[in-house]
């Protein structure tokens, strides 16, 4: 497994700079703009981590997130969004989300969540148990 | 605000007049009945009174002539003329003279008209009477009244002469009536200030003394000599003066009996009544005119206050339906700053990484200085957002303005779009030039952020979610501007009712309803309407139709007292 990372947001400039900042730290990305972008990158690889933006246009951050949750068991994924909805929160954890971020988060801090999520996705795809009991980020 | 204040003065002055029209048409129109009801009451009384006073007079007249016939009548009968010459006579003088003086003198007359004997003040005692008419008279009648003449004396008088046959020949008893006694008798009775009453003969010469009418035996100058059964009232102008006239006329002699009033006299105290009912008329006139000033003040001092309630409230409505659309969009404009904060902060991250490592290559100080920029841009995109948030709060004073529509609902849109955007709609526009419009741009604003609001709600979490903008402007010389949607529409039993106040199908705390109805207000002071059309399950169009200019200057009067 290695470190591979799926950045998912319309914001172009945002996935830009974060997949840059992620790479020289020895992660492999991918970036989506669109939901139904996501969905075709996660038919094509497998990732470990998905960093998830909720609004988006065409299909929202919570569809993917409920794709991948029945779909890919051993993918992570991260919910970053700028708009926090109420209910969102709960609805993600709930459908297995790893963590709800709220924009702007730390890069720093959001690095760690990511390894973190990694550590959660190589640990399940070794014991093959597929979605564990979800990482609190801190 | 000086507007208003007239209009308050001209309200003040209608309702005055209303006030007063309606106090006193009725006091005016009272007092005519009043007055014609009490003049002819009044007038009928005084006829009555007349007539009755001069019925009972001419009684007690009669009467009394009737008396003093009696009198002499007896005496003639009673006495021979012996005992009459003897003594009786003086006697019987005595008793019908009366301690007042009823009559003057009494004579007896022989049948060749001479004296016989005389007792009285006067020296007649050798007076022939044989060519005097009421010699004749009494002679052919026996007893006899007759009218005031001048007599011997050259005094007028008049006398009751009764005839007595003794013995194959005639003698006269006669007695002179006191003029004055009979005159005091007639005119007892005063009544009023003018009234009088005396005596004329068939001639119409005055028969007594009197004290206005004209001397004894002038003429009276009342006209209808006419005998007439009964009582008579009329008036007449006589010598500049009107007159109220009651006569009858009395059995024997034929006299006719004549009270007189002069008309002003008579109806004084009507005059007078009438004087006091117009003072009374005027008084209250004056009074309901004061009352009506007092209850007119009190009225436009109340519809002022009103007023000014109404204003304050609709100024405070408008307040809370922008504090409602900021809110509704705050979530979007907290997305659209997040989301350029997080692309700051990743390339804070980007540049301190890049810095690190040393030395710093060429491509990767090109990468730092390219970031930097990035920051710039991003920031930038911060400040179009928090700008156009400050614009859009701070057109909140209800001044009139020369707008381009067509830059403001640009301007509208930028912040619209966070939103949409949040809500994964897409906003359209079209928007086509419109020549510059006197307009308040706060309320211009209020009304297309409230419809494109709408919009967006309507159509928000449906696939393919369009709004689109439209503005044109028409040969009809107004400002056409649709706000249109692809979302669930409205139902044809909403239509009429979404734009009353508080008409909301949105959850509890969602919306407050107000949003349309403060649309609908604002679009109608300036001068313009908004329509509505829609299909449910297709879409809904508003159409806002505003004039270049408002009919009239929007009241300010809220601004005007804000900045004091």
């Amino acid at each position: 497994m290695t470190r591979q990372v799926l950045l998912v947001d319309d914001e172009a400039e945002f996935t830009s700079i974060l997949s840059k900042v992620l790479r020289r730290r020895g992660f492999t990305v991918r970036v989506a703009g669109t939901g139904e972008a996501a969905l075709e990158a996660l038919r094509e690889s497998a990732f470990a981590v998905v960093v998830l933006d909720v609004k988006m246009p065409g299909i929202d951050g919570l569809h993917v997130l409920a794709e991948v949750s029945r779909s890919l068991p051993d993918t992570r994924v991260i919910l970053l969004t700028g708009h926090l909805a109420p209910g969102d929160e709960e609805q993600s954890i709930a459908k297995g989300a790893f963590a709800y971020l709220l924009k702007p988060y730390p890069t720093e801090q959001l690095v760690g969540v990511i390894e973190m999520a990694q550590r959660a996705a190589e640990a399940a795809y070794e014991l093959g148990t597929g979605a564990g009991t979800p990482v609190e980020p801190y | 605000m000086k507007r208003q204040s007239d209009q308050y003065t001209a309200m003040f002055g209608a309702l005055v007049g209303r006030l007063i029209l309606v106090t006193v048409l009725p006091l005016v129109v009272m007092g005519i009945a009043n007055f014609y009801l009490f003049y002819s009451l009044n007038r009928s009384i005084v006829v009555e009174q007349h007539a009755n006073f001069l019925r009972h007079h001419k009684e007690s007249i009669e009467t009394f002539l009737a008396g003093l016939v009696g009198q002499v009548s007896t005496l003639a009968n009673q006495y021979s003329l012996a005992e009459l010459e003897a003594g009786n006579l003086e006697r019987a003088y005595q008793v019908i003279r009366q301690p007042a003086g009823v009559i003057t003198d009494v004579g007896l007359i022989g049948a060749d008209g001479r004296h016989l004997k005389y007792i009285g003040p006067y020296d007649l005692a050798n007076r022939n009477y044989r060519d005097a008419e009421w010699f004749a008279r009494v002679v052919a009648d026996g007893v006899y009244v007759s009218d005031v003449f001048l007599g011997f004396r050259g005094v007028p008088h008049f006398v009751i002469a009764v005839k007595r046959t003794e013995g194959g020949t005639f003698w006269i008893l006669r007695a002179t009536v006191n003029t004055e006694y009979f005159s005091r008798l007639v005119d007892a009775t005063r009544i009023g200030r003018t009234g009088e009453t005396f005596i004329v003969n068939s001639a119409g010469l005055l028969q007594t003394k009197t004290r206005a009418a004209g001397e004894l035996l002038a003429p009276s100058g009342y006209p209808d000599l006419l005998p007439h059964s009964g009582i008579r009232v009329r008036r007449i102008e006589q010598g500049g003066k009107s007159y109220l006239y009651t006569t009858t006329w009395l059995e024997s002699p034929r006299w006719m009996l004549i009270f007189r009033q002069e008309s002003h006299d008579v109806y004084g105290p009507l005059r007078q009544a009438v004087v006091i009912g117009l003072a009374m008329c005027t008084l209250g006139v004056l009074g309901g005119a004061a009352l009506a000033a007092v209850v007119a003040g009190a009225q436009v001092r109340y519809i002022k206050r009103a007023d000014r309630e109404k204003e304050a409230l609709t100024q405070r409505l408008l307040v809370a339906g922008k504090t409602a659309a900021v809110g509704e969009m705050s979530a979007g404009l907290a997305h659209e700053i997040n989301n350029p904060l997080a692309t700051i902060d990743t390339l804070q991250t980007w540049i301190r990484d890049l810095g690190q490592t040393s030395p710093v290559t060429d491509e990767d100080r090109l990468e730092i200085l390219d970031s930097a920029a990035k920051i710039g841009e991003q920031v930038y995109r911060c400040k179009t957002i928090t700008q156009g948030l400050l614009k859009f709060a701070r057109k909140s004073d209800a001044r009139l303005e020369q707008v381009d529509l067509q830059v403001a609902l640009g301007e509208m849109l930028t912040i619209l779009r966070t939103r949409a955007r949040v809500e994964g709609v897409a906003i359209e526009d079209d928007l086509g030039y419109v020549p510059p419009m006197l307009a308040c741009p706060a309320h211009l604003q209020q009304i297309f952020v409230n419809l494109i609001n709408n919009a967006i709600d309507a159509v928000g979490g449906k696939p393919d979610a369009r709004v689109l903008v439209r503005s044109r402007f028409w040969e009809d010389g107004m400002a056409h501007v649709e706000v249109l949607d692809n979302g669930c529409g409205i139902p044809a039993e909403n239509l009429s009712s979404i734009f009353l106040p508080f008409f909301t199908t949105k959850a509890v705390g969602k919306g407050t309803g107000l949003g349309l109805a403060i649309c609908y207000g604002l679009a109608r002071d300036l001068g313009g309407t908004i329509t509505v059309e829609s299909t449910v399950g297709e879409g809904t169009a508003f159409a806002v139709v505003l004039p270049l200019r408002p009919p009239e200057p929007v009241t300010t009067g809220e601004t005007g007292e804000a900045s004091s």
